[in-house]
């Protein structure tokens, strides 16, 4: 904290001080004898200006046209009845209004928050795997290697694979579970079993990519706190609990950050598996709705307002977090 | 500074300017006269078929063809973005419950005089695929609206059954012209439920059905219907209505003769029937080429016959369309009726075993070829002709009312719930989608 109050108290006499100057003369100030004519000057600064406005330009055009132009043009859109081909009719509020009476999309936004669950489960499991895969067992690359396969398989491959795998009478879950004299649901036709069947897929899915990074992590955490540790009488759950897990934060952070934007987008697995949105509504994601209205029922500027409200709900979720987390910081000294 | 911020504000305006006008201008298919563009979906056999007819469209008029192909499951939006891009291909797929939307946003073209000066002959066409995309600013589907596109093919959803497991059955094998009544289809499917090696689990079922599908067979033969004619009310909560549904519900938890309750959404029993476990089962001219391959003979009949005594099903179809913007509708058109009704074409779509002929009097010859496979052809040209129906949902404004229906079905499947309770329960928000549906269909005739 020091520091910063230096800083500021230097940035403040410095201030003072060319306030002063200017206070004292009418001239801005010049040096005693110059390198170059001010005309020179003039034409060197406007040569380098029109470079570095070119330069400028490029990534601000691209933020203006590719983030900026579409943003409006779909906070507009969301404000219209608008069937994606023809006219735009501005009717205000109406779609917003609308939205909130809608049982179906109060239903998917459930869903969407109920397939979350899965997010700290597969941390969870993902940073067991990545400290299981740390210890140098046998094998090592090869299991990394065969846990990293369902993040490079195609997802809508591999969602079609897993429907075939949940089918109630002769999906091989089922077929595993009556060996242990378990008789299976049927998992994407039945309202309690089609989330969970989902998230496990997609905890699968993803567990690969966080243990990997996991690993990473766990690699550079400094083996002298881990052997001070351990001198110190620290049992192995305790080292895992007490240094690994807050020295991994930062990943952690970035996992659930990004899987909660991603998760909130929740698609292709929903749409794959149970392409009318499960038995009553119960597995359909608001990504999955807005894609309906907006391709079968050709409301695009209903779906609009629904894209609008998820992308300010992501928005303000990942705020808080970004909150939270800073309370959390900690640097080693 | 200021030079700085104005440059960058110029560039910038400039840059949204140029994209803008981009979005906005028009023309679309391509911009060169002498080339017509064409997106359509489908399989090689569709490519091969539509190749040969572009080949003598070409020869014919001199009119090159751009194909853009893409997957099934892409098409739809691929030509929503191509439409809200401003760059329309030529000549497009359709289909039936887009078209009021298409023709409303200007998309569309009107091509009834063009395809009357042509030399297709509209009577030799079925009239179910030709009056699908006429249009009269209220009602589509009926003979006397303007027309917007042709028939790439009609789709007529017949009933099969497995002749190897009958006559192993000992069951007298079903009358191709007479449906069973929904007494004797109970009676049939029942014996042929059976656990055959023995081992205490069923190994065969009489039928398995979806719901999505298969309905529409049982409701219209028993004389229910989900709206009135002027598609202005549900009526799902009719007891012909109910009775049906329920004893579509009462097959699986009544008399046990299907796979199993929840089957219902997956591809179950459509691979049990390939594997020769089920008895009775939906056959489309799609699935022809597929069913002729398998290891057990099969043939057509009539639907189950409810109280009115008539087999009923669906017809589906695909059109094709031209687009309002197009440089050279005359062309457009013509390319049009070449793909719809070229002799050649057809043959080449019909050797495919992948549908039915569009021209009548082909079609005919096709149905009595003695080497028919399935035998009954005859059945799929009835449907066509007689005893389909359009979809429920594919001449209304949008489809929402009509999924509606399946959404919370599950219980009913289940039977824990009565179809009467649930179907009493569903209309009123069916009802209030439709309201919706027409109210948003009007209002689109008024902005167009």
């Amino acid at each position: 904290m020091s520091g910063l109050g230096d800083t500021r108290t230097a940035r403040a006499a410095v201030a003072a001080v060319t306030a002063a100057q200017l206070a004292a003369s009418d001239e801005p100030w010049q040096p005693d004898e110059p390198l170059r004519t001010r005309k020179e000057v003039n034409r060197l600064h406007r040569t380098e200006h029109r470079w570095a406005a070119l330069f400028m330009a490029a990534p601000i055009i691209g933020f203006l046209a590719f983030t900026v132009y579409p943003l409006g043009y779909a906070i507009y859109a969301s404000l219209t009845r608008w069937n994606g081909l023809g006219q735009m009719t501005f009717i205000g509020l109406e779609n917003y209004l609308r939205l909130f009476r809608d049982q179906y999309f109060l239903t998917s936004l459930w869903n969407t928050f109920f397939y979350m669950i899965g997010i700290p489960i597969g941390l969870a499991l993902s940073l067991l795997l990545a400290l299981a895969l740390n210890r140098g067992i046998f094998g090592q690359t090869a299991f990394r290697t065969i846990y990293y396969v369902p993040v490079v398989s195609s997802l809508a491959a591999v969602a079609i694979v897993w429907q075939f795998a949940y089918n109630g009478d002769y999906g091989m879950i089922n077929q595993v579970l009556a060996w242990f004299g378990i008789q299976g649901p049927d998992w994407l036709q039945n309202t309690a079993t089609v989330k969970p069947a989902i998230i496990i897929m997609a905890i699968w899915k993803g567990l690969g990519y966080s243990t990997l990074l996991y690993l990473a992590a766990i690699q550079s955490v400094p083996r002298s706190m881990l052997e001070a540790a351990t001198i110190d009488g620290a049992s192995a759950a305790q080292r895992v609990w007490s240094i690994v897990v807050p020295m991994v934060r930062p990943v952690t952070f970035f996992l659930v950050v990004t899987n909660i934007i991603g998760g909130a987008q929740l698609f292709t697995e929903v749409n794959i598996m149970t392409p009318n949105g499960g038995p009553e509504f119960s597995s359909a994601t608001v990504v999955w709705y807005i894609f309906r209205q907006a391709f079968r029922y050709q409301e695009m500027g209903y779906a609009t307002a629904m894209a609008v409200v998820l992308g300010i709900i992501i928005f303000v979720v990942t705020l808080i977090q970004f909150r939270l987390n800073r309370r959390n910081e900690f640097s080693v000294e | 500074m200021r030079t700085i911020r104005t440059a960058v504000a110029m560039t910038a305006v400039a840059g949204v300017a140029a994209l803008t006008l981009t979005a906005c201008g028009s023309g679309g298919g391509s911009g060169d006269a002498d080339t017509i563009q064409f997106m359509f979906r489908g399989g090689p056999d569709e490519k091969a078929a539509y190749e040969e007819a572009i080949e003598r469209y070409t020869e014919d008029t001199g009119i090159k063809v751009e194909m853009i192909v893409t997957d099934a499951d892409q098409y739809a939006t691929k030509l929503q973005a191509a439409v809200s891009g401003g760059k329309v291909p030529d000549v497009f797929y359709i289909e039936q419950a887009n078209l009021q939307s298409y023709v409303h946003s200007g998309v569309l073209m009107d091509i009834t005089d063009l395809v009357e000066e042509s030399d297709v002959d509209l009577d030799n066409i079925w009239p179910f695929g030709v009056d699908s995309y006429r249009f009269d600013g209220e009602l589509q589907g009926t003979p006397d609206g303007r027309l917007y596109g042709l028939p790439k093919d009609v789709g007529p959803f017949a009933f099969g059954y497995n002749k190897t497991m009958l006559e192993e059955a000992g069951i007298p094998l079903p009358s191709p012209e007479e449906g069973y009544t929904w007494d004797e289809f109970v009676d049939v499917t029942e014996q042929l439920t059976v656990d055959k090696d023995g081992d205490g689990a069923l190994d065969q079922w009489g039928t398995g059905l979806n719901v999505m599908w298969n309905l529409q067979a049982l409701v219209w033969s028993n004389g229910g219907d989900w709206t009135n004619e002027d598609r202005t009310e549900v009526t799902v909560d009719t007891p012909e209505f109910a009775e049906a549904l329920q004893y579509f519900a009462d097959l699986t938890n009544v008399h046990g003769v299907t796979p199993s309750a929840s089957d219902a959404a997956t591809l179950d029993t459509y691979q049990r029937w390939m594997a020769g476990e089920i008895g009775f089962f939906p056959v489309g001219p799609w699935d022809v080429s597929v069913y002729n391959d398998l290891d057990f003979e099969y043939d057509l009949i009539p639907w189950p016959v409810g109280a009115t005594g008539e087999p009923a099903t669906w017809v589906g179809s695909l059109g094709i369309g031209v687009s309002a913007t197009t440089g050279n509708p005359e062309a457009a058109v013509e390319l049009v009726t070449y793909l719809s009704a070229d002799r050649q074409a057809q043959e080449t779509l019909v050797a495919a075993n992948i549908q039915v002929p569009n021209l009548i009097d082909m079609a005919e010859e096709w149905a009595a070829a003695p080497d028919a496979e399935p035998a009954n052809r005859e059945e799929f040209l009835s449907i066509v002709r007689e005893t389909g129906r359009p979809m429920p949902a594919a001449f209304t404004f949008g489809a929402a009312w009509y999924d509606e229906l399946w959404t919370n079905i599950q219980p009913v499947l289940d039977g824990t719930q009565t179809a009467e309770d649930y179907l009493a329960e569903v209309q009123p928000r069916m009802q209030d989608l439709l309201d919706e549906s027409n109210l948003r269909a009007e209002q689109a005739a008024a902005a167009g």
